[in-house]
């Protein structure tokens, strides 16, 4: 297939491509933009493991063609860390089991992040329910609820001391 | 023709559609929305996403079947990308077709894809691939109409008579048409509603049995009610019977397992998904029991 | 090795163990992994995120038979494509292997048969994807289709296609043991139970699809192609080095493997998996890297998987509950390939014993092929299913003899140390305290029977081993060996070859190490699993990374000890033996001087002594004015090499004589160093209508010996009692004439966070006499307890006893109306879940018999498949 010139804003960035247009996002960010913190965990849109944020939602980058992502702002766990150090979220997942072979772990950092951006305070259930769209196959996601109380937390005390 | 590209995608990595072309409509801002038309009910735009769905006060006051229905749709962050046009264009599945191209090549391809046998129903020459959308019932429940876009002009068709029965050619649109909007008529706000879904999984699931009904009552009978089930037969499908069986009715558990039966005799599940086609079947008598139940208390 | 390990073991570890918490500065501290970094913001690196410059894309061809033989493949047209640099055959690599030694019945790619759908036919190397891709459609095989076996028991009948040859009515192996006089005992039993239990297979379905990139160099002085790399998800890279170098008739020393971080392996990377050898076989016809990931559906055609199993348990007891006998007749359904298989069929039965005191055991287990992709180790291996089973009579038993079953359990413990019946040393035995545990934390006896309709409490006990007595390759040869290397700034590094998969290898490496130097965690870099960087440790498999390559670091870590605390106690006048190394600092056992530096995670490492780190002792003495009673960790080890030259350490580890089992034919599975127990209660309502079962909530208590990380091994106990709730509810590979029904993840459905209940892990901590600081196995025992535990809160919530996992609503519907007599309805197409007699497939046609492909004459299929058929079928 013919390539295409595309333009996509990655982390902040705007890239200039060259690629087949059936090409799926996912596949773009590995092998063109060596952005391989995305991963591929399925074959069927189930497993949630190439989230990303696309204009701050979360979409599986497995499912969504670049070229149709022109003009969008695409946010990837590369995207996530901030000012060169880890983001609360990082930090908690990290020191409460959250991620055990982590290969899920980056598709839950997006689903998180917008989480707490569109719900600063989610209750238990808000939080299960949120995460229902990734598959984690180590955890048995319990240490990811602690984790994600403690990043509240943490945030929180950090905005005090601001 | 790719809207969310939920459906489309992972087909087109199974070889189930190798389209020349893809047209990506997901930015096409005036087929999204919801649109109440005052006194002519909504026009939800095809593009609409199941997450929109779900959170729109307005659907959740006028028409909680379907705010509920949608929220049961597979996972959270596949709601963010799903339509409600997709939800009822959506590809009948089966076990036998929704694998990829060496499995397929392996078991000697189905009527629907490449081949010329029904797994599921050997001997037969019909393909009984199953409707698995979830919004699809409720919207049949609410008597949605759908428009449908075309070089030719634009019409408009009541959603029970856009699915045909069969699980290969499963819905009326043809290759050049475009299904733009839904519309909710006026007369079905404000039913009481209910959605019940059976799956295995707590999250991402399709369904494995759908019941909606929704329903009407003055002085604790029934004035009106519909009922739909899903992922049991090739198209989402009303059923026939139960708003006459209901009407004039004090829903009780009588009333409600006898529509239960109808519900039952209605569906026509087969090994096209997991679990058994008689379990499937029973729980549609189950589901649309306590459905009812649930609809029709105070 | 084995001898002098076991006098080093028995001279030195209470020292250890006496220790009280408090005496530990990094052990016991529940602190991120070390590699946590790496996976929360993306930057660390899994086998596919890997390129390297000219690599290119192997896809593999996939058998449309479940068992046919290869009559002619040709590859001419494929090799032809433009972009396709290579296409291999089994004719490129034609050696058998297998991750037993007495099961090597595999080849990379198909020599002579296809034994299930899936097997592997051909591969090609092509520059992209979409290249190879197109190239497979392009090479043309001929089948001769055989009559292919799908149930054990009917396999078990065969005298003709046999699967393998040599392997007479397919059974792979067959094994028979007697301990005690189990007739007699049954025969003077007060009460038998007998029964016969059914769990279905299941899958791994690890995160990561298995992924491998093989590149070689050429050799300098032949010009030929020399060292071969390969980066593997693999959970024994030295096992995989070893197969490499057989297949391809290479030194192992001209391999080196490497393994990036594992995306989860749970048993599914613990062996050999095809793709590994397919790439560089690939890459050495290609002579140019290859890299090669599986499609989810092809993770489940390697699968290596928890076989189905059948299980004829019948159990003897006493009036008051004791046990007096069991029997069981085990028949697993092993799939096409031998694999782990012999091993777990023998644990089957092995581990019958050393949970409970058992007198008399009888155990016929036979491990049968079938042409389904080949079973393997999966999390818990062997013991599982028949746990389920044993769990499961035993509380029919307690209901019928009317013994609690929390009681009945505490009946029939053991008392160690001893060894059991049929050889297994337990030493460390938490059981007790872990039915306490959960008996307490559950309210079990106020609330058992009296949660209201439909609701109900169950408790299951289970045990592991904690890594294998006997490796798989039998050898005196240490397990484990570990080397420790001190740079002159106080950096340790340490070299394991053992292999972190998610499970926190890496991190109580680091932290054995930290604590036995006395230095902060932040001062240990790990080096793990490079063949070429780091000795040998077979593997992350059987639970055995913590206690024997815990061992071996920690054994490491005392040589260099030793070094440093020597050249410190001249520098302090001293006796070294009173020297505490704690902190970052060295200093005398009774130095009440300024407090020790008391954060022990410290994230700074100075870098620098007095900035003149490299000058060694002489810029020291200059400064120094006297004894003194501390020094820096920094100034010691300065100290140290200054004494000593290098600072090096090595440790390994072999386990004991005295662990390694009895002398029976297959008394080398089963035996351990040290076992682990765990308790669960479960309590679960049904909804007597649907069938659905609801788990509310799991209390899990877990002996881990001592817990080093205590989140890393709650995360252990976690994900286990999930991983067995997913096989107790919903997991389950579904079957159609060697079809699977459901290969991806959106149709094995693991369990979302949706459904998953609230697990409270308990640790019980039992000090193990000879596990590093006590410890012992986290992450696989606690799996095996949670299936019976759902069944029998299931049986305890609405009185029907569960059979057949998984407990499927269809299957908890049937055997709610069966038990009722109401309007029975065939739910689950003659199977009845309450008494399975027989293998259940999913309905559909039986598109085998009508000749599958080949009877399609406008399939695409046919263009490059044509088929004769053959055998009777």
């Amino acid at each position: 297939m013919k390539k295409e010139l595309i333009e996509l804003k990655v982390n902040g960035r705007t890239r200039e491509l060259a690629i087949e247009p059936s090409k799926l996002l996912l596949d773009v960010l590995r092998e063109d933009l060596q952005l391989t913190g995305s991963k591929r965990g399925c074959d069927d849109s189930s497993c949630g493991a190439c989230t990303v944020l696309v204009d701050g939602t979360p979409m599986f980058s497995c499912t969504l063609l670049a070229a149709s992502c022109q003009g969008q702002e695409i946010t990837t766990v590369e995207g996530v860390s901030e000012h060169g150090s880890l983001a609360a979220i990082q930090k908690a997942y990290g020191d409460w089991g959250g991620a055990q072979c982590g290969y899920c772990t980056p598709g839950f950092m997006m689903t998180v992040k917008h989480l707490l951006s569109v719900n600063p305070h989610p209750s238990d259930e808000q939080i299960r329910g949120a995460l229902s769209g990734n598959l984690c196959r180590c955890t048995g996601y319990s240490q990811m609820y602690e984790a994600i109380k403690a990043a509240i937390e943490a945030e929180e005390k950090g905005l005090a001391a601001l | 023709m790719l809207a969310g590209g939920t459906d489309l995608i992972p087909s087109m990595r199974q070889k189930l559609f190798e389209p020349q072309y893809v047209l990506d409509l997901r930015h096409i801002a005036e087929l999204k929305g919801i649109h109440p038309q005052p006194g002519n009910g909504v026009e939800i735009g095809a593009l609409t996403t199941l997450n929109a769905i779900e959170h729109s006060e307005f659907l959740r006051r006028h028409y909680p079947v379907l705010t509920e229905a949608a929220g049961t749709v597979a996972s959270p962050v596949l709601r963010n990308m799903g339509t409600i046009g997709g939800n009822i264009c959506l590809d009948t599945r089966c076990l036998w077709y929704n694998q990829s191209l060496s499995w397929r090549k392996a078991c000697g391809f189905c009527i629907k894809k490449d081949g010329d046998l029904c797994h599921v129903a050997p001997g037969g020459t019909k393909c009984w691939a199953v409707f698995s959308g979830d919004t699809p019932p409720a919207l049949l429940c609410l008597n949605a109409e759908v428009e449908i876009a075309s070089p030719s002009g634009v019409r408009r068709i009541p959603l029970c008579e856009f699915y045909t029965g069969a699980g290969n050619d499963y819905r009326k649109l043809q290759p050049d048409e475009l299904l733009t909007r839904v519309f909710l008529p006026e007369a079905s706000a404000d039913y009481r509603g209910v959605y019940r879904k059976l799956r295995i999984r707590g999250s991402i699931d399709y369904p494995l049995a759908g019941v909606a009904v929704v329903l009407k009552k003055s002085n604790r009978h029934v004035s009106d009610a519909r009922l739909a089930i899903t992922a049991v037969n090739p198209a989402p499908t009303l059923v026939k019977g139960a708003a006459q069986a209901l009407e004039g009715e004090v829903v009780d558990e009588q009333v409600a397992e006898a529509i239960g039966e109808l519900a039952a005799k209605t569906a026509k599940p087969l090994t096209t998904s997991a679990l058994t086609p008689e379990y499937r079947r029973e729980m549609i008598r189950v589901f649309t029991k306590r459905a009812i139940l649930a609809a029709a208390s105070d | 090795m084995g001898g002098r390990d076991a006098r080093l073991t028995a001279g030195r570890m209470p020292v250890l163990q006496n220790r009280k918490m408090s005496d530990f500065s990094v052990i016991g501290k529940p602190v991120a992994m070390v590699d946590a970094a790496g996976k929360t913001t993306g930057a660390g690196k899994y086998t596919d995120d890997l390129s390297v410059p000219g690599m290119l894309i192997g896809k593999i061809l996939h058998s449309p038979y479940p068992h046919a033989r290869l009559k002619r493949v040709d590859t001419s047209r494929a090799k032809a494509l433009d972009g396709v640099v290579a296409v291999v055959t089994g004719g490129d690599a034609p050696k058998t292997y297998g991750i037993l030694p007495v099961g090597h019945d595999e080849t990379a790619l198909a020599v002579d048969k296809v034994r299930y759908v899936g097997d592997n036919v051909a591969c090609v190397a092509a520059v992209d994807e979409a290249t190879a891709e197109k190239a497979l459609e392009w090479v043309n095989v001929q089948y001769e289709v055989l009559p292919a076996y799908f149930d054990p028991e009917e396999s078990m009948k065969a005298e003709t296609d046999l699967i393998h040859e040599g392997k007479p009515h397919n059974i792979e192996k067959d094994y028979h043991h007697v301990f005690g006089d189990p007739d007699k005992a049954f025969g003077e039993a007060d009460y038998v139970a007998e029964g016969r239990f059914i769990a279905n297979e299941v899958t791994h379905a690890a995160m990561e699809p298995h992924s491998v990139l093989a590149s070689f160099e050429l050799d300098p002085h032949t010009g030929k192609l020399g060292r071969l790399t390969v980066w593997s998800s693999t959970q024994v890279p030295y096992y995989l080095q070893h197969k490499l170098s057989l297949v391809l008739d290479m030194p192992m020393s001209q391999i080196r493997v490497i393994k990036p971080l594992v995306g989860g392996g749970f048993g599914g990377k613990s062996e050999v998996i095809p793709l590994e050898i397919i790439a560089a076989v690939a890459a050495r016809s290609a002579r140019a890297p290859v890299k090669i990931t599986y499609t989810r559906e092809e993770v489940f055609w390697a699968h290596r998987g928890r076989p189905r199993t059948i299980i004829d348990l019948k159990t003897g007891v006493q009036n008051d509950g004791r046990i007096t006998a069991v029997k069981a007749r085990v028949v697993q359904d092993g799939g096409a390939y031998c694999s782990y298989g012999v091993v777990t069929i023998l644990y089957s039965g092995a581990l019958l014993g050393a949970l409970y005191d058992i007198p008399n055991i009888q155990f016929d287990g036979y491990r049968v092929l079938t042409n389904k992709p080949a079973c393997g180790a999966m999390r818990g291996h062997g013991t599982v299913n028949v746990r389920f089973a044993f769990e499961s009579q035993l509380d029919e038993i307690s209901a019928k003899l009317g013994i609690d079953p929390a009681e009945i359990r505490r009946r029939n413990l053991l008392k160690p140390p001893c060894v059991t019946v049929n050889g297994l040393r337990v030493q460390s035995y938490g059981l007790p305290e872990c039915i306490d545990k959960v008996v307490e934390r559950s309210g079990w006896k106020q609330r058992k029977g009296k949660l209201g309709k439909a609701r109900g409490l169950g408790i299951g006990c289970s045990h592991y081993v904690s890594g294998a007595a006997n490796s798989i390759i039998r050898s005196d040869m240490p397990h484990s060996t570990v080397n420790i290397k001190i740079d002159r700034d106080g950096g340790v590094v340490v070299y394991t070859g053992a292999s972190e998969i998610g499970q926190g290898s890496d991190t109580m490496t680091a932290q054995i190490a930290a604590e036995v130097l006395g230095c902060s965690l932040s001062r240990v870099k790990i080096v793990a699993a490079d063949t070429d960087l780091t000795p040998i440790d077979i593997g992350s498999y059987s639970s055995r990374v913590t206690f024997m390559a815990g061992n071996a670091t920690l054994r490491a870590a005392e040589e260099v000890r030793k070094q440093i605390a020597s050249a410190a106690a001249r520098r302090m006048n001293c006796a070294a033996e009173d020297l505490v190394l704690r902190d970052d600092s060295v200093f005398h056992k009774n130095y009440a001087g300024k407090s020790v530096r008391a954060t022990p995670v410290e994230t700074t490492v100075s870098g620098r002594v007095e900035g003149q780190i490299l000058r060694g002792s002489l810029q020291q003495k200059r400064k120094e004015e006297g004894p003194r009673d501390l020094m820096t960790f920094e100034e010691a080890v300065v100290a140290a090499i200054d004494f000593h030259g290098a600072l090096t350490g090595t440790g390994s580890y072999a386990p004991p004589p005295e662990a390694r089992g009895g002398k029976h034919k297959g008394a080398g599975v089963g035996p351990s160093p040290a076992y682990s127990y765990s308790a669960q209660v479960a309590e679960v309502s049904v909804d007597e209508d649907t069938g659905e079962v609801t788990v509310h909530k799991v209390w899990a208590s877990h002996d881990c010996g001592r817990a080093l990380n205590p989140v890393a091994v709650e995360g252990q106990i976690i994900g286990s009692v999930w991983m067995g709730l997913g096989q107790a509810l919903q997991e389950e590979m579904i079957w159609k004439d060697g079809m699977l029904m459901n290969p991806g993840l959106l149709e094995y459905r693991s369990p979302s966070s949706a459904e998953s209940p609230e697990i409270e892990a308990i640790i019980v901590e039992s000090i193990d006499p000879e596990g590093p600081f006590g410890a012992k196995e986290c992450s696989e025992g606690s799996l095996a307890a949670t299936i019976p535990a759902i069944a029998n809160a299931i049986y305890d919530a609405v009185g029907v006893r569960l059979r057949e996992a998984p407990f499927t609503p269809e299957r908890v519907l049937a055997a709610l109306r069966a038990k009722k007599q109401a309007k029975t309805i065939n739910m689950t197409e003659g199977v009845d879940p309450t008494a399975p007699t027989r293998f259940r497939e999913h309905g559909g046609s039986l598109w085998f018999r009508g000749k599958g492909p080949q009877r399609h004459p406008l399939d695409p299929a046919r263009g490059e498949t044509t088929a004769e058929v053959g055998g009777d079928d």
